[in-house]
């Protein structure tokens, strides 16, 4: 038996690596998380309002989630001033996390720190060297408003139970819009970079082509508040239901070989990793929101979905590709949310936050996050000390998407006989567009 | 129009945490868009995917090191980067002090059981893989291997990630870089910095006093007679957190970050690990509170001892591992 261990895993949130092994028949590809997050562990004990800044360790996302699960818990409406700051801050992150993974995915040809000094290096051997300065100014502008929306961009604080903990200044109002619109022109160049030179057989993305995952099962929010919505692999809606009964619906299974825990569909049970069709496993995230088939609210998203249901086919779909366009689509519609909501009128009130009255003994919130669908559950004592926090991340529901596309991409690579680098590289792909 | 003689190495590093300190060190690149002009990142997984043997190739100028050491690889990574660097800096709270994971540290359960059962090195019957074993807790970076620097924060702020850098890495280089790198720290410090000397070895960047030093609250020196928790009522804005009775650590934590939660409404939490003049930072906090509170009424005082919870998970939120370890090895530095 031989056994190869690509290591690291680049732009991945945890470390992560892929062992290979190889025993006579077809590869067997493990895609392993080697460090543990151990969430439940850290907020075991904590008051239970703390739980926004500790669980933003996952991803800042997970700031705002906590904060909507605490509304529940301590049974507050925040104030629309709030609400509208909250989703602000979340439209900032969309578009910070998806441009910086474009910003990864240019840098898989070029590596934006060789050869500074060098005259051709300028401007880089594909001329990349200025679209990939133009991302991350935007990534950084993004942050700015993250910061004067939720205090940090990473770790934010201002997601408060009931609502949020501070109120804008004029020169706040005048900065985010100005950020906002230049976030969507910015999505707009990357569009018609991507659409000339990436999407089309481009010398980007060559190797993820004709990768897929699917068909799989999507979990997304639903329309109608605190509802949930699996989807079929075939595009149609298989059930709906309340946010609250997550865990009795999604369960999670551990492997020896991986920190990270596979959720799965508990009606299905759990079924080796590698079963074709892989029935029991389900994905989040842009495509899976995307395998909606609906139209969008905002006139630049809109149009690029439509582009992409022109190029590739109606959804569902399950390419690697349209995982990307789907980071495009969404990109163009966080920076359009943006602009429409940064407007004076609709960040600022008298008042911020709806104080609790009483401390609660349980609350929930679903959040559709950058990377895809993420939920919290919080259970505590009479004095509001977190005795079971569960938690649904990305990374866990995930997990056996990532374990499907590191198959895939191994096989592909196997086939054409490629070195194991470029292999390392066709993993990493795949697994940077979800 | 070339220079490469003069460009420091990097090897950039995270074990058990989140990527924001990486992407702190990334966005510096463009946010002042020079940090190629002087360094080349030589060991950068994340963003380079950068292998292990890369370390082999010479020595690197300067390690910086987030997050918490949590499982066997960790450990492996500290000594290897330890072993290849001339500075090895801890950068963020995971490093500096154990940070946010080290929490876990105070839970009955771990989660941590697939490293656990599995082992290391153990081989697995059917071929499958193994994991690299977790550590019996979380540790911080210098409870493992010397460290010279510390960048504290979760994650630091960017004006003094870049000061480290600028102090670090491109020492002696550009007299502007350099008095803003001053600007941003203690008077010893930026003396070195501008001398083009390093700062003395277990320098921290950030500033000399508490975080109440730069905060933008009014401290109106009254004592409070009801402690609340955050997610009561109190004044967004003005008065001093803790003088309205709520616990914030501004009291016992390093200043360098400005005050940033205080200033948007939210006490602190201690992210830049103690104060430089203070031992514990617990002692400092039940301190501060019991001289800030006063109160003879039964039902103010027992209402006191109602919302005084989880001491331990709030005054050592960030630095648990490095304040109250006690399977650790001492610090080799
Ligand atoms: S210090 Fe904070 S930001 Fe840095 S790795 Fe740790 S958790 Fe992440
Ligand atoms: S105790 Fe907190 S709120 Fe008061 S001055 Fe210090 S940092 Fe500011
Ligand atoms: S106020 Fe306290 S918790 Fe907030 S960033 Fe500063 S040191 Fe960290």
């Amino acid at each position: 038996m031989s056994k190869v261990t690509l290591d690291a895993l680049r732009w991945q949130d945890q470390p992560a690596q892929a062992t290979i092994t190889v025993n006579g028949g077809p590869p067997q590809v493990y895609f392993q998380i080697t460090a543990p997050r151990e969430v439940a562990a850290m907020c075991q004990g904590r008051p239970v309002e703390e739980l926004p800044r500790i669980l933003s360790i996952l991803s800042p996302a997970h700031h705002l989630c906590a904060a909507q699960a605490l509304d529940r818990l301590f049974g507050v409406e925040p104030p629309p001033v709030a609400q509208n700051m909250r989703e602000a801050l979340r439209l900032a992150l969309f578009f910070r996390d998806h441009l910086r993974k474009f910003y990864f995915l240019v840098t898989s040809l070029e590596n934006p720190f060789a050869d500074f000094w060098s005259q051709d290096a300028q401007r880089g051997p594909h001329g990349l060297r200025s679209l990939l300065d133009d991302l991350m100014r935007h990534v950084s502008l993004a942050q700015e408003a993250a910061i004067i929306l939720g205090g940090r961009a990473d770790h934010p604080v201002t997601a408060v139970a009931g609502g949020v903990s501070r109120s804008l200044k004029e020169e706040h109002h005048a900065r985010l819009a100005e950020i906002a619109a230049a976030c969507r022109s910015c999505a707009e160049r990357l569009g018609g970079f991507l659409r000339e030179q990436v999407f089309p057989q481009g010398k980007i993305l060559g190797e993820i082509r004709g990768l897929e995952a699917g068909p799989l099962t999507s979990l997304t929010l639903a329309p109608e508040p605190d509802g949930l919505v699996l989807r079929g692999a075939g595009g149609g809606e298989a059930e709906r239901f309340g946010a609250a009964t997550l865990f009795d619906k999604v369960g999670l299974h551990q492997e020896t070989w991986s920190y990270e825990p596979f959720a799965f569909l508990k009606a299905k049970g759990w079924q080796d990793l590698g079963k074709v069709p892989a029935d029991s496993l389900f994905f989040v995230g842009p495509l899976a929101r995307l395998n909606n088939g609906q139209p969008l609210a905002t006139p630049l998203a809109e149009d690029e979905r439509q582009r992409l249901v022109e190029a590739l086919g109606p959804f569902p779909r399950f390419e690697v590709v349209a995982a990307y366009w789907a980071l495009l689509v969404e990109l163009l519609g966080s920076a359009e949310g943006l602009v429409a909501l940064c407007e004076v009128e609709k960040l600022s009130g008298p008042v911020l936050r709806t104080i609790p009255k009483a401390v609660g003994k349980e609350g929930h919130a679903a959040l559709e996050s950058p990377r895809g669908l993420i939920y919290h559950h919080f259970r505590t004592d009479e004095r509001g000390l977190v005795v079971e926090a569960q938690v649904l991340d990305t990374a866990t529901a995930n997990n056996g998407l990532f374990g499907i596309l590191a198959q895939r991409a191994v096989e592909a690579s196997l086939a054409r006989k490629e070195p194991w680098e470029e292999t390392k590289k066709r993993i990493e792909l795949s697994l940077l567009a979800y | 129009m070339s220079r490469p003689e003069q460009k420091k190495k990097l090897a950039i590093y995270t074990a058990t945490g989140c990527r924001a300190c990486e992407q702190g060190i990334l966005d510096l690149n463009y946010e002042v868009n020079e940090l190629g002009r002087f360094a080349d990142p030589v060991f950068w997984p994340y963003v380079l995917g950068t292998p292990w043997e890369a370390l082999s190739e010479g020595k690197v100028d300067v390690a910086l090191f987030a997050g918490t050491i949590r499982t066997e690889a960790d450990r492996q990574a500290a000594l290897k980067l330890r072993e290849s660097s001339e500075l090895l800096v801890a950068v963020g709270a995971c490093a500096a002090f154990g940070g946010l994971p080290g929490l876990a540290n105070l839970a009955d359960a771990t989660e941590a059981k697939a490293g656990e059962t599995t082992g290391s090195s153990s081989a697995d019957g059917e071929g499958k893989p193994t994991l690299p074993r977790a550590e019996p807790q979380g540790l911080c970076l210098s409870q493992v291997v010397a460290v010279d620097y510390v960048v504290p924060g979760c994650p630091p702020t960017q004006n003094l990630l870049w000061a480290a850098v600028l102090a670090l890495v491109c020492r002696g280089e550009s007299p502007a870089r350099l008095s803003y790198a001053a600007g941003r720290l203690p008077e010893a410090v930026a003396e070195a910095i501008a001398a083009g000397v390093l700062p003395r070895r277990g320098t921290t960047f950030a500033g000399e006093k508490a975080v109440c030093g730069s905060c933008s609250r009014i401290k109106e020196e009254k004592k409070f007679g009801i402690c609340k928790r955050p997610y009561q009522e109190y004044q967004e804005t003005g008065r001093c957190l803790l003088e309205q009775g709520l616990i914030c650590q501004g009291v016992a934590t390093q200043e360098g970050c400005g005050g940033i939660c205080t200033g948007v409404g939210v006490p602190c939490r201690g992210c830049f690990g103690k104060a430089p003049a203070i031992f514990d930072p617990g002692a400092k906090m039940v301190g501060a509170i019991s001289s800030t509170f006063d109160s003879k009424d039964a039902k103010e005082i027992a209402a006191l001892v109602e919302n005084f919870v989880d001491l331990a998970g709030t005054f050592y939120r960030y630095s648990l591992p490095s304040q109250c370890s006690l399977l650790a090895t001492p610090d080799k530095g």
